[in-house]
Order: structure tokens, then sequence, then C-alpha cells
């Protein structure tokens, strides 16, 4: 619309003048459409971002505070006040050594399933992209729409199906049962296809041919490294999605000693004040605490290439 | 199979209603079988590894193998997703309020033939109508949970408020309550558990399923139920009960001395000494008040064990279940660590706990005796729902609302019955109208 059909239009024009400051064009947009104006104004914008900080930071503050309290603190001071008495120490190793020290035991497969299991996501991922964009091979895109068929599917709707599949083959139970599926990462696939096209011209593989490189040591010596920061950022997602998965080890696993450390910590807030145990209930709460500093870790450590990964392509 | 991944897929989504099938009390009764081998057991009840045990160590040729759960509505998919794939334990825990739904859906073994015989003889009809269903035996009870009131004895005598008898007697204690001490309440209503109204429609009579020949009555919104209602809206409307989480909202205020009075069951004895354990020698426990001063009780959770389909070894199964809910010595084990103030449902074993379960918390009081009178005064007639997951979900859905008066906790009964019969219909279950 321009600016003429609007003075053209009958409609009656606002008697009031336009607040100073806004620009004339705004004086077009009335009524409903003034609140977005005020949302995307620069406070606007800072008040949002300060409130989604706030929403992601008090929880945390609250982790943080609750885990140096002592159980009657929990329960008796306030969640955003220190207690009492600081008692994180001990705190700390009554969690670590609570059932045997099945925490660590936790922790350790957590980090099994979701660090090793996103590593090797993320190389089947980029090595598939990869592939996908730049080699020909029959099908290819009907293969490429199976992938993003797997996008769309929820991996909560996949556990009862892997279940039902674990079940068959026997993996129920087992470390296998939940690792497994943590290697599929169709997102990943798009991904690192997305990147490939994006970071790795195909002048430089026609050169690295030309000098008599193989497909695979094409791959391994020069797209790999140029895709460097895209692999990053498919590992941090898958990472952060296996870590974070809970319905599928919840279905497959009933030995403790295979737990994940979320699983495990559901376990003992679930039934902490139900069961009466409430000893549980902090170590579910100081278990959270420690589970969240490995992700916390790795994202600042990572955090350039998940940048750089983020914003790849912005401009193609 | 892909059939089946399809079904499975919707059923993720719609809580495996579309699966269900309807088709209770038509199986055959297990065959003893034999009595040895392994039996793995899932529970997430305080003691079962305590239990497994001791078990293993008196029964050389059975090996239990206990593996932790956890409790709530995750339990009970993952319990259902297990009888699908065919990948049960030999023995599960299931709460009272969930085992129509096993049952009705042939999720659990038929027991009748080898341990009804058992819950006949040993249990008393309050925790028999909890198990038998459409003629049948689907599990075997553990412990009761009849209702008792927990109460701040010091603030009671500090302040001259009698301990009620009546719920219009606890109606004016509230009242005192608040007058007493502004930061104080007499009561709470749960905003995530509907147990304990249950319990409550439970012991004024009230009725909210019932089987008849293939189908169900289902009567949520019944009058006892809705007198119940009215009266705990009205408290919570009033301001003179809380409305809060059962989790640590409700134990923060108990904490702080704002919450000086509460209704709960025989177990929660032991829970509350364990969550405020400096409050030592302030509490006690009464006799839940009733309608007409006649007492009258419910219950408010409770557990039982039962065989799921499917199970490799039910003889064995069968074995271990009789030992830890009818032998002496698997009674002790339970109790085994002294703070479950747990009341077994078979009332031979009430000495057992009995004895394990220190009162000095309660300055002595014999709450094992109070326990006992209000087992023996709860109401017969009271059969758990077939959908209860969906029913509880709708009450809960609406309990928080009912303090700022933006919904009626009668209505809340009237949209959970609706709600109850929308699902049973879904899957397939025959419904009379009310």
């Amino acid at each position: 619309m321009t600016e003429t059909s609007t003075l053209d239009a009958p409609a009656p024009a606002p008697v009031t003048p336009p607040p100073p400051g806004r620009r004339p064009a705004a004086r077009r947009r009335k009524g409903a459409m003034k609140s977005p104006s005020v949302l995307l104004s620069k406070a606007g914008v800072t008040a949002m971002l300060g409130l989604a900080t706030l929403y992601t930071l008090l929880p945390l503050t609250w982790l943080l505070l609750s885990s140096t309290k002592s159980r009657e603190d929990l329960f008796g001071t306030n969640g955003f006040a220190l207690g009492d008495e600081i008692h994180l120490t001990e705190n700390l190793g009554h969690l670590f050594t609570a059932d045997d020290g099945v925490y660590l035991r936790w922790l350790l497969n957590t980090v099994l399933y979701a660090g090793v299991g996103a590593l090797l996501a993320s190389v089947f991922g980029v090595a598939a992209g990869y592939a996908f964009d730049k080699l020909a091979f029959p099908g290819k895109e009907r293969l490429f729409s199976l992938v993003l068929l797997g996008v769309m599917v929820p991996g909560t709707a996949m556990a009862i199906p892997l279940y039902l599949l674990a079940a068959k083959v026997g993996l129920v139970n087992t470390f296998w049962g939940v690792f497994i599926p943590g290697l599929v990462f169709p997102f990943g696939v798009y991904l690192a296809r997305v990147f490939s096209a994006s970071y790795v011209p195909d002048e430089v593989l026609e050169a690295a041919r030309m000098d008599g490189a193989g497909e695979f040591r094409t791959f391994c010596r020069i797209a790999f490294p140029m895709i460097a920061p895209g692999f990053v950022t498919i590992f941090l997602f898958q990472f952060t999605q296996i870590w974070n998965s809970f319905f599928l080890p919840l279905v497959m696993l009933s030995d403790q000693d295979l737990y994940p450390v979320n699983l495990g910590l559901y376990v003992w807030y679930s039934s902490a004040l139900t069961q009466g145990h409430p000893e549980d209930y902090l170590l579910a709460v100081v278990g959270s605490l420690v589970a969240v500093a490995p992700l916390i870790a790795i994202f600042l450590m990572l955090q350039r290439f998940w940048k750089s990964g983020m914003t790849a392509g912005a401009v193609k | 199979m892909l059939r089946r991944t399809t079904a499975a897929l919707a059923g993720s989504a719609t809580a495996l209603a579309l699966l269900a099938t309807a088709c209770g009390g038509t199986d055959q009764a297990a065959s003893p079988g034999k009595k040895t081998g392994e039996v793995t057991f899932w529970s997430f009840l305080k003691g079962s590894d305590k239990v497994a045990e001791a078990f293993n160590r008196s029964h050389p040729d059975i090996k239990v193998t206990f593996e932790t759960v956890p409790s709530g509505q995750e339990y009970y998919s993952k319990l259902t997703n297990a009888v699908k794939a065919g990948t049960v334990p030999d023995v599960a825990v299931v709460e009272y309020p969930h085992l129509p739904e096993f049952a009705a859906q042939g999720k659990v073994e038929d027991l009748s033939g080898t341990l009804g015989p058992v819950v006949k003889e040993k249990f008393p009809e309050a925790a028999r109508q909890l198990v038998d269903l459409g003629g049948r035996t689907w599990g075997v009870p553990r412990d009761a949970a009849p209702l008792m009131m927990m109460y701040r004895k010091d603030f009671f005598t500090r302040h001259k408020i009698d301990v009620p008898t009546t719920w219009d007697g606890y109606r004016n204690m509230a009242e005192q309550v608040k007058k007493a001490d502004p930061a104080a309440r007499g009561g709470v209503l749960y905003t995530d558990n509907p147990g304990v109204l249950e319990a409550l429609s439970w012991q004024a009579g009230g009725q909210w399923f019932a089987t008849e020949k293939d189908s169900w009555k289902v009567t949520v919104d019944d009058g006892p139920s809705k007198k119940v209602a009215a009266y705990w809206g009205d408290l919570a409307r009033k301001d003179l009960v809380r409305s809060l989480s059962q989790l640590d909202p409700f134990w923060t205020s108990v904490q702080k001395d704002r919450t000086v009075a509460y209704v709960c069951a025989s177990w929660c004895a032991g829970a509350h000494q364990a969550t405020v354990p400096d409050q030592k020698g302030k509490w006690a426990v009464a006799p839940v008040p009733t309608w007409d001063g006649k007492p009258a009780s419910g219950m408010y959770g409770g557990s039982s064990f039962v065989v799921p389909k499917g199970a490799d070894n039910s003889g064995a199964a069968a074995e271990f279940i009789k030992w830890i809910t009818t032998d002496p010595e698997g009674m002790k084990a339970w109790v085994s660590s002294g703070t479950s103030s747990m009341f077994p449902a078979d009332p031979k074993l009430v000495p057992v706990t009995k004895a394990a379960f220190k009162t000095d918390y309660y300055g002595g009081q014999d709450i094992y005796t109070l326990m006992a009178r209000s087992y023996d005064a709860i109401r017969p007639g009271w059969t758990w729902g077939p959908v209860m997951g969906a029913t509880n979900t709708a009450l809960v859905d609406q309990l928080p609302k009912v303090a700022d008066g933006t919904v009626s906790l009668p209505g809340v009964l009237t949209t959970a019955e609706r709600a109850t019969i929308e699902q049973m219909e879904q899957r397939g279950l025959k419904v009379t109208a009310p």
C-alpha cells in the first residue's frame, strides 16, 4: 500500500497529531496494529529479553541456592534466599555416596549415551549430509525426503515403536537399547547438507579429485575440516537431545545401573515425598545441579562454533 | 507389524487408549506352575529392596531381582508398554486406583486360582473390594491406607482449639485457627492430587464406580461426593484451608507453621516425621472427622501386587507375593527401616508394623490403634474406575481453579465424570447411564 492510496481512502483521518518521534507511516496502523510497534521499540525488546533472561535464570538460581540447604532449610526458608547453614559439601557427599554411588554411574551412562552417541551420530550425519549434497546417486532426492520425514516425527512418538522393536531383538533393558537410537539423527543430516552446500565449494573438491584423491580421502581430509563448525553444531543439538531424552530410557530400562542421570533423578524425585523418604528429594535437587553443570560447560566451550553454525549460510 | 507400529504411535499420544481391549474376566485361572527359578520385581515402594533380600535369604529356590521404577503415571505407562512388548517383570506393584484399569484391559494375570483363596482368607472386605473385580482376584493387597487427621497439638492447646470429630467441627476449627494466627490454616486442598478428595467422597458414602454384569456405572458426582466437594470448595474459597501442591509448597507450609492440621492416611505419620523431623513432639494424630460423628473412613493410597500378563514365572511370583503381603517375616522386612507407618491390609500383621514404628515423634501416641479403628470403619462398596488416569487428570486440571472461584468443586466432579465416560467409551468399555 502506498502513501497516496492511504490519503485517497475515505477513512477518517485521526484528529490528534502523531506523538513526537513516531514515523508518519505509523499513522496508517490503527488500533491493534499499534501495540506491536510498542513491543518492538528498544525498551520493549529489552524488557522482553529481560523477562526471557529471568525465565531462564530464576529456576537455575533456585536450584543453586536450594542445593546448598539442609532439608529443614529447603522447606523452611525462601527459595531465593540462602538457608541458615551452607550444606553444599554435605549434600554433594551424600549425593555421590547414596545407593553405593549410583549417581556417578548414572553420570557415566549419560556421558556414554549422549557424548559418544552424539559424536557418532554427528559423524554419520555429516557424512550423509555431505553425500546428499555433493554426490550423485540414484533415488537421492527420494531418500532425502525420507530423511525430512524423520525430522518431522518427534522423538517421543518414536519411543514406543523403538521399544517394541527392541523387545523383538532382545535389546530391552540393555545399554544398546538406548544407545543405538541415539545414533540416528535425521535433522543432523539435513543440517549437514545445508552446511556442506555453504561451506564446501565444488571447485575445491574438483581440485582434490584432479590431484588424485579418492572420494573418502576428499571427504575426510578436505570436506570434513571445512564443515567442522557445522559438525559441532550438529553434535551440540544431538548431545542435548539425548541428554534430555526421557521417555525412551523410561520404557526401555528397568535396571537402575543402566539409567541415564535424568531418569535416575526422576526416580528419586517422584517417590521422595509420596513414599516418605524426603532425603531423596534433596538428592534430586543437588543431583540436578550437578547434572546441568556439564551441559553449561560444554556450551560455554563450544559456543563460538555454535554461533558460527547458527549464521552459516545467512547470506546465501 | 506396520499396523502395530501405527497403533503404538497413536497410542503414545492418547495414553494408549486405542489399543485397549475390554476383556476382563474371561481368562482362565493361571495354573499354579513351578515355584522355583528367577523372579523380577518392579516397585517404587520404600523397603522393596529389603523385602527382596529377605525373601532371597529364606527361599533358596527362588531368586528375586528387584528393580527400582519411578512412581506416578509414568510408571503405569511403562508397565503397560512392557505388557505390550512382552518384556514384563514377574511381580509388579500397582496402587489400588490403577488396578481396575489393568484388570479390565487384561494386562494382569487372573490370580483367582492361585492367590484368590489367600485373599479371601486373609483380608477384610475393605481391602478385598479393591482387588476383586467381576468376581475374580487380580492383585493381592499389601497395605491399607485408612484416613487420619494430623494436627499440631501445641498449637491447638495454646489457642484452646478442640480437635474436631465432625466436619462441622472441622470448619469451626479451621476458623479458629485462622483467627488465632492469620498466617496459619487448619487444612489443605491439594491442587495436584485428587486422592484425599476421593477418599473423603468414599468416606461420605459416595460410589464413583460400580460394575454390573458387563458394564460400568459411573457416578463421580453422586450426592455424597457433591456434598464433600461443596464443603471443601467452600473452605478453599473462604481461604480457611490452603490450596496448594502436595510437594514442596505443602511441606514448606508445614515447616513454616502455616499448616497446623490436615487430613491424611496411615502412612502419612511416617512420611511426616521424616520430612519435618525438627517438629518432633508438636504433632499428634486423630481420627478423621465424619459427617454424623459415627466412625467412617476411606482410603488415601495403598498398594497391591500383581503378576503382569506374560510373566515368565508366575508360579514363583505368586509365592513371592504371598510372602510379602501375608507373612510376618515379609511384613517385617517392609518396615525394617523403622520409619514407615504403613498399615498392613492383613490385620493379623498389625503387631509387626506397630512394633517397628517408634512413635516418640508423636509423644508415644498409640497411633496404630487409631488406624485400626479407621480401617474397620472403611465404607464397603467402593470400586476404583477403569480409566483412573483420565479421571484423575480431569480432576487435577481443574483443582487449582477452585480456590479463586473460577470453577466450583462439585462442578469439577461433573467435568471429571464426563471426561471419564468419554475415555471409557473410546476404549470400548460399556457404560450404563448413571
